[in-house]
């Protein structure tokens, strides 16, 4: 029982980590209506810029604004060099899949000879334990916690509340109208990148941050784990995502404290082709990509 | 030229050739966005080899541990292979291949490529895991002894067959009325279903002959190279040899023969004759750029030459009009 | 069988649709509605904008499901048929745009259509070319018949998706037609085109019945329904309203008012 528990506090910290990364994978799909496989490498991409920030010296936490600001620009630039032109060019869906695998393997091979293959670590205190019952978290994860809780809340007054949010919306579910109606499509499209590039940027600290240590490798296994939370909520929908995350993180770690720890994006990959044969839509699943939830 | 590289040069060439045309059967014919393909080698490869190994307690104690280990002799083991291949794409056809739209499709294969590498690599007493299947007897090996010259011309002439076998089997599925069908499925499936087409079946039938094909590239492979493990088929694999269908020409065997020997060859060669020159560059900085090139080559092509070096030829039927 | 029982059965009608409904997300589509389409006739659907015809002939062709209700054709039901069924079975709908092969030639846009070429199947293509050149020669001498019919016999070797829109429909009507179809179900067949490819159209439609082939179609043009249509469904609200020749229908005020208007 105790192990449960413990495990329920682990899924805690996971499912705050996914929650940010699938919220910014699955508004990237609701505006462009194409997944970027290469969402994976940016994030580790990011861990590896806070990583050498955190190297100089410079607390993690200030590593992770830089790597949330690196996902963003490189997103940005990433969507303005790449996938737009492919896009206006009249590239199918399939093509841009491809298009998008074919830069993840570039950014993960371009890293590779400037990072190496080996693994690495952040150097930061974990901090003191905490005891929530037979939950025993670190300070760190707390605050891990604490940001992703902060980021939903960011996102959900961007979505609800503010013009770009109702833009970004209105874009999601029908681009044409809305250019007509005025909105300047492109620069919701530029804003809608670099929101969830800094998301994803974040994530990957984040994630680099909850484990021992983390390579270029681990690049797809985090896209799988996301790909499955943002899936199981409904792709574009935020706060489906958000669901999917809470949910994935906590099967994954019931199943690694119940199984193996080694199985955990077995255990995703599990759920995301259950999500496929039985509900592909999602849970949230609705008409218009990223309407939000009430 | 040394003999023995040729030999490897030739089979590799094979090899790839006969993995491209099952891929370009599954993707340029029949619009299936295959991510998976190297785990359907991959599967041939691993029985092909368990089955024409001896029982794992041979090798000593838990040097490698395997199941299977019938020690039967060829070509039993290459038809296990190709049946292997078929076998599996029942599932993940029948799971993937239904209702999902295509993007999903493909990721959701995707993902199957990554699994299946990291259960593989997990699960030791299954397939040797991580250190994979070594000492894989190579075919008729008490026939011929394997470290000889007469034994690379046979192994030569073996995969020349093999290549001939599959052109033979490809170009009459794809040039006829059932590549046509195949065709307009990918072309637009409800229009194909309005005329009657079913498209799960085409799609199956291509996915399962496409796997069996696959399985029986794997079974060639290990042959000649005695060993697979889980390095040799990551799934970046699969994405060379989508390069090599984008390069040659999508839709028909001769583009797919082309893009075999200009991208999966052709960079085996070029990355020898790096590692060769004395640049001076560090180790693993080759098969890194080589990868950058081949998403370069990948999105050079669909931007400037969707249809690749040979697209898929107009079909004029005798007897018709005159074309200028 | 005598004689007297092959002339009841020419009466009876083709298609007999009884009590269909088709619900989704608390809207009633199409809200029980039944017809019979008599054989050999052109049959014409009509009604306002949202009235539910077109979610009523994707119901009739399979590819949506119906909430309830039962569908026969020819004395078959095939309420539960899958959409690629019906159309082996003689029900066609065409022109669901758009919807030709653009990367396949015109005249393979009408061989590909064929039901009876063996070589169509994976064990057909594998036996080789001469197991099914006998049918393939056959198919293409009857594909050629239909475009020098249609005036399309220079563009045979052209990609589909080169043609114009006109063309484009043109080969999609050839195409059900290499089905050998018994009802087609028309949705606005005129809608988008060219006015000289309507007339055009119109002609082809005529032939086609004159041939024997039912045609249920949608049409809003109520003067091309006057031409054409021997007999009228009025569907408004999901619900049919009236049915029988044009000039009767005018005869009854509530129709009038509801829908036609001159």
């Amino acid at each position: 029982m105790n192990l449960l528990v413990e495990a329920f506090g682990f899924g805690l910290v996971s499912m705050s980590v996914i929650a940010i990364a699938a919220v910014g994978f699955t508004m990237q799909f609701g505006i462009t209506n194409n997944i970027n496989l290469a969402y994976g490498e940016v994030m580790i991409s990011s861990a590896y810029v806070a990583y050498y920030v955190n190297r100089a010296g410079i607390s993690i936490w200030i590593g992770m604004v830089a790597g949330a600001l690196f996902g963003a620009v490189f997103s940005f630039l990433l969507n303005r060099i790449v996938y737009s032109p492919f896009i206006r060019k009249g590239t199918s869906q399939i093509g841009m899949v491809i298009v998008s695998l074919a830069v993840s393997l570039m950014i993960a091979n371009l890293l590779l000879p400037i990072v190496g293959y080996d693994y690495v670590s952040y150097q930061n205190s974990t901090g003191e334990l905490i005891h929530i019952g037979s939950i025993i978290l670190t300070t760190n994860q707390i605050g891990i916690m604490a940001v992703s809780v902060a980021l939903m809340v960011l996102i959900h007054g961007l979505l609800k509340y503010t013009r770009l949010g109702k833009a970004m919306r209105a874009t999601a579910a029908n681009p044409t109208l809305a250019r007509n109606c005025g909105i300047p499509t492109q620069r919701v499209i530029d804003a809608v990148w670099l929101i969830t590039g800094a998301l994803c940027g974040l994530a990957g600290v984040v994630a680099a941050m909850n484990s021992d240590s983390f390579a270029i490798v681990n690049g797809a296994t985090f896209l799988i784990t996301v790909l499955a939370a943002a899936v199981l909520g409904g792709a574009g929908q935020p706060y489906g995502a958000m669901i999917g995350a809470v949910l994935i993180g906590l099967i994954t770690e019931l199943s690694a404290a119940i199984w193996s720890p080694e199985y955990k994006e077995v255990v995703a990959f599990g759920v995301l082709v259950l999500v496929m044969v039985l509900r592909p839509q999602g849970l949230l699943a609705r008409r218009g990509a990223m309407a939000a939830a009430g | 030229m040394n003999l023995y590289y040729g030999a490897n040069l030739l089979i590799y060439a094979g090899v790839d050739i006969i993995a491209c045309l099952a891929l370009n059967l599954q993707f340029g014919v029949s619009g299936i966005v295959n991510f998976s393909f190297i785990v359907f080698q991959a599967v041939g490869a691993y029985t092909a080899a368990v089955l024409s190994m001896p029982n794992d307690k041979a090798f000593g104690y838990d040097f490698q541990l395997y199941v299977g280990g019938y020690q039967l002799p060829f070509p039993i083991p290459w038809i296990g292979g190709a049946v292997a291949g078929g076998l599996l794409a029942v599932p993940v056809g029948l799971v993937v291949l239904r209702k999902l739209r295509a993007d999903y499709q493909a990721i959701a294969l995707l993902v199957t490529s990554v699994i299946a590498n990291t259960v593989i690599t997990n699960a030791r007493p299954f397939l040797n895991g991580a250190a994979g299947l070594a000492l894989v007897p190579p075919p008729l090996a008490d026939q011929i002894d394997p470290n000889t010259a007469p034994y690379q011309y046979f192994y030569v002439g073996l995969t020349i067959l093999a290549v001939v076998l599959v052109l033979f089997v490809v170009n009459r599925v794809v040039n006829s009325p059932y590549g046509r069908s195949l065709r307009a499925m990918r072309e637009r499936e409800i229009a194909a279903m309005a005329i009657g087409k079913n498209p799960v079946r085409l799609k199956m039938t291509a996915f399962i002959v496409g796997g069996v094909i696959a399985g029986f590239s794997g079974a060639l492979l290990v042959g000649f190279i005695q060993f697979w493990a889980p390095s040799v088929w990551l799934y970046p694999e699969t994405i060379i040899l989508f390069a090599a269908i984008i390069v040659g020409g999508r839709g028909n065997n001769v583009g797919a023969i082309l893009g075999a020997l200009l991208v999966p060859v052709g960079f085996e060669e070029v990355t020898r004759l790096l590692n060769n020159a004395p640049l001076g560059l560090p180790a693993g900085v080759v098969p890194a750029l080589e990868w950058v090139a081949i998403g370069l080559l990948i999105m050079g092509f669909l931007w400037f030459r969707p249809d690749g070096v040979r697209p898929e030829p107009r079909r004029v039927f005798e007897g018709g009009p005159d074309i200028e | 069988m005598s004689e007297g029982s092959t002339t009841a059965r020419d009466h009876q009608p083709l298609l007999v649709a009884k009590d269909v409904h088709r619900h989704f997300e608390g809207m009633r589509a199409v809200d029980g509605v039944s017809i019979e389409v008599p054989r050999g006739q052109i049959t014409g659907l009509i009604g306002p904008n949202g009235a539910g015809k077109s979610t009523f002939m994707a119901v009739l062709a399979g590819t949506l499901p119906a909430t309830s209700g039962t569908i026969v054709f020819d004395g078959r039901d095939i309420t539960r048929l899958p959409p690629f069924m019906r159309a082996r079975t003689g029900l066609v709908r065409p022109f669901q745009l758009p919807s030709e092969f653009a990367r396949l030639t015109v005249l393979e846009n009408l061989l590909v259509a064929a039901q009876d070429n063996r070589g169509d199947s994976l064990f057909g293509a594998l036996m080789g070319k001469r197991y099914w050149i006998e049918d393939e020669r056959r198919l293409v001498k009857q594909a050629r018949v239909l475009l020098k019919r249609f005036g399309m016999t220079a563009k045979e070797s052209d990609y589909a998706g080169t043609m114009s829109g006109g063309q484009k429909r043109l080969v999609e009507i050839m195409r059900a037609l290499m089905l050998k179809p018994r009802l087609l179900l028309l949705d606005e067949p005129m809608s988008g085109v060219h006015p000289k490819i309507v007339e055009e159209i119109q002609y082809y439609l005529q032939d086609l019945r004159s041939e024997g082939i039912t045609i249920l179609m949608v049409e809003h043009e109520l003067h091309m329904v006057e031409r054409l249509c021997d007999s009228v469904v009025v569907m408004a609200q999901g619900k049919v309203i009236g049915s029988g020749t044009m000039a009767s229908l005018r005869k009854q005020p509530e129709i009038v008012d509801a829908y036609l208007v001159g």
